[in-house]
């Protein structure tokens, strides 16, 4: 039977387990922390602009169950906010526990607090993976869903230092690029200055630190605009940010908060006082990062070279998906590489050819785009997300968005993949 | 069995971190302080050594100090060899008061390169004394008996064993102890740690060339096994075949976890060819026997070749120490 060990439990982890399982494979999941998900603890937006064309192919090519569970646990569905529309935002207090019971349920072997720090190799193959507890976990093929986001390290080098964020590696230990270990170099994203990465673009808010009054507003509607004071703008802090489907003048002239279960601030962070001078804000604090008002998370440091099958370059059985796979922002980019990936990792096994998604929907436009985009000098500088930016532009220009969701069946069922991830390969 | 080279700095994460090492890019542990720009951080210690340089002001901490102290009594316990208590700070006998620590000791009237690394038997934290047992076999132990009066004392240090991590993380399981001649001092905070996490211990002594178990009488107050044999042969230098067997046959009938070997390269040699021979996945750890001059990882005189041809400075590096005799 085909072994597929899965390295990272976020939220393209989490999708690559269900589809490796669903083609037949005995899946391991390797996490380091004792959360799944990942900084999809602290997420919760889907479906806004292009996300919601892709979330549809994502359940058409059979990739449906976490679609599915963040559609269950949304606090609020189709509303817009600056800049987005037709957003819906899960609860990201109620979403773990149900994704982990989820991947339980189809038997996959989640490992937690098991860091992965080293490889051995056969030639170009992987056989195991080394554990912090120094224990080998031997597979077939391995899916490196590790991100980009941190360590310590490179938080402080490339950020503001590290702002004890959902990943706590102080608590759990740093990431390790798995595809490094085994001889392939990341590749580094950009920002506009040349200097390296870009921080996480949202802090989260203890709802019980806003006033009620904001509170009761945010439940209702889901989305606050609060004007920042005109002394306190900052366009510059924009060209710091991941997220640039929310580097837009809006969101430096007004303070944008989500509720999400918490109350998600869009912006990398926010000094505590003068968030603290915004009317129903006296009483504001942080829940993540713990010191948002300092800084935030360092990504996009760890990207490995791959195919537009998501096999890594110059290795036999790794693929890889999410942030790793490439300059992507958001959970559903994450669950469409994971689903790519972990299906493929059974073909790998099996010897058969893999799947390349077609330019013609979002999702395979999406990962053969950003391929181009990593090997591209002012390419590395962006990042690619359905719900904005340079690609939700490229996706209206292409005619790939769209939000009517028989024609997106359409299209999947024209090129034979409907549901071609339910298909059990072994 | 394909292992895996884990290297560990001994004071990673300590108030002796980040030290000389990180200043000059030859940090054990960190990429960043490797002369690296990314973190590739495979060991974590609980704490990141590149923050704690930058947050110091991209300055090393403060090292180690030279303690003015005294003998306090001296007893020779057969020839050539003295046990010696040593008054120090109680906070220093409680830092030493640990598997693997040494202390540098020299008389104040000599110079620097008379620095002594020393075994620290049994420390004793509410009197603020340490015990160390000096074999006088050439110039700086001769310096260090003979003279009386004050001494340096740098540390404290920990490096004195390898694999300590096994040693420090076993509980409530059964280990096997073996130590020989000089090698017995360190036995004594192995054992005493072991015991304290619910394991129980077989203590195998053999005197060595000594002619005396300098460490029976710590031992006797602890609840453990002593056994007495010879663990390597004089002329041979070999584990005698009746010991092999002995070690075999408790390892597998009382499922011993982890065995640590105390004495020369040749008893560690002898001992991992033992546990080779047997079933089950048994931890090893045994004494540093490098040459140990600094203790900062800085002057080279205890770095050794691992098999892939790396080399690495004993007196800072914690290693699984099979690495070392893989191949020998």
């Amino acid at each position: 039977m085909a072994k597929v060990v899965i390295i990272g439990g976020g939220w393209s982890g989490c999708a690559a387990a269900i589809s490796a399982k669903k083609a037949g494979a005995d899946v391991t999941v390797l996490e380091k922390t004792d959360l799944l998900l990942g900084l999809g603890n602290v997420g919760g937006i889907m479906r806004n602009n292009g996300r919601y064309t892709a979330a549809e192919e994502i359940c058409f090519l059979g990739a449906r169950e976490l679609i599915d569970i963040t559609d269950q646990v949304a606090r609020h569905k189709n509303i817009d906010f600056p800049g987005h529309q037709h957003a819906s935002l899960y609860d990201v207090i109620k979403v773990e526990p149900i994704v982990r019971k989820k991947l339980r349920e189809m038997g996959i072997n989640i490992l937690f607090e098991t860091r992965a720090i080293d490889v051995k190799m056969t030639c170009a193959e992987i056989t195991g993976v080394l554990t912090a507890k120094e224990e080998w976990i031997e597979g077939d093929v391995f899916i490196e869903t590790t991100g980009s986001t941190g360590p310590m390290g490179n938080c402080l080098r490339y950020g503001n230092g590290c702002s004890m964020c959902i990943l706590r590696c102080p608590a759990f230990g740093p990431r390790v690029s798995i595809s490094q270990r085994a001889g392939v170099e990341d590749i580094l994203g950009q920002r506009g200055d040349d200097s390296y990465g870009a921080m996480s673009g949202s802090c989260k808010l203890s709802k019980e630190s806003l006033s009620k009054e904001l509170v009761d507003k945010l439940n209702e509607k889901g989305v606050l605009v609060l004007p920042v004071l005109p002394e306190d703008i900052n366009m510059g802090k924009l060209e710091l940010k991941v997220c640039q489907q929310y580097a837009l003048k809006e969101y430096a002239e007004n303070l944008v908060l989500l509720d999400t279960g918490y109350a998600k601030l869009m912006t990398s962070f926010y000094p505590l006082e003068k968030l603290r001078r915004i009317p129903g804000l006296e009483y504001a604090r942080y829940d993540d990062p713990y010191a948002g008002g300092k800084g935030n998370s360092i990504r996009y440091l760890s990207m490995a070279p791959r195919s537009n099958t998501l096999k890594v370059k110059g290795l036999s059985n790794l693929l890889c998906a999410g942030e790793k796979s490439g300059l992507f922002v958001g959970h559903t980019e994450a669950i469409a590489t994971g689903s790519l990936a972990g299906h493929n990792s059974v073909r790998l096994y099996l010897g058969m050819p893999l799947l390349e998604l077609p330019r013609s929907i979002a999702v395979g436009d999406i990962i053969a785009y950003t391929n181009e985009m990593t090997r591209d000098p002012e390419g590395i500088k962006n990042r690619y997300t359905f719900s904005g930016g340079k690609y939700f532009a490229r996706m209206k220009e292409k005619s790939l968005y769209t939000i009517n969701i028989e024609l997106i069946k359409k299209r999947i069922d024209r090129m034979g993949m409907l549901n071609i991830y339910d298909e059990k390969l072994i | 069995m394909i292992m895996h080279q884990v290297l560990d700095c001994i004071d990673a994460g300590t108030e002796y971190c980040p030290c000389f090492l990180a200043e000059t890019g030859d940090c054990i542990m960190c990429s960043q302080l490797q002369g690296r720009e990314f973190c590739d951080c495979q060991n974590w210690k609980g704490v990141c050594i590149y923050q704690e340089y930058v947050w110091n002001g991209s300055k090393i901490k403060e090292q180690r100090k030279d303690h003015l102290c005294r003998i306090i009594s001296k007893r020779q316990i057969t020839e050539g060899v003295v046990l010696c208590r040593i008054k120090v700070s109680t906070t220093l006998a409680r830092e030493l008061n640990q598997p693997g620590a040494y202390v540098f000791l020299r008389n104040v009237n000599e110079p620097g390169y008379f620095d002594t690394p020393m075994s620290v038997m049994a420390a004793d934290g509410r009197e603020g004394t340490i015990d160390i047992v000096i074999h006088t076999k050439g110039t700086k132990t001769k310096a260090l008996v003979f003279n009386s009066g004050e001494f340096y004392l740098r540390g404290p240090y920990w490096n004195g064993i390898l694999g300590l991590k096994y040693i420090k993380g076993l509980r409530n399981s059964r280990v096997l102890l073996i130590a020989r001649g000089v090698g017995q001092s360190p036995v004594v905070n192995v054992a005493r740690k072991l015991l304290a996490a619910g394991n129980e211990a077989i203590i195998i002594l053999d005197k060595g060339r000594l002619g005396i178990n300098i460490a029976e009488e710590y031992l006797r107050e602890m609840p453990c096994e002593i056994v007495n044999k010879q663990v390597l042969d004089l002329n041979s230098l070999e584990i005698p075949k009746d010991t092999v067997e002995y070690i075999q046959e408790v390892a597998a009938k009382r499922q011993i976890s982890l065995i640590y070997s105390g004495g020369t390269e040749k008893l560690h040699e002898g001992i991992v060819k033992i546990i080779d021979s047997l079933e089950g996945n048994i931890m090893f750890a045994c004494s540093n026997n490098a040459k140990f001059c600094c203790g900062e990882g800085i002057c080279g005189s205890c770095q050794i070749r691992l098999q892939d041809g790396s080399r690495i400075r004993t007196c800072k590096t914690q290693i699984n120490p099979r690495e070392i005799f893989r191949g020998r």
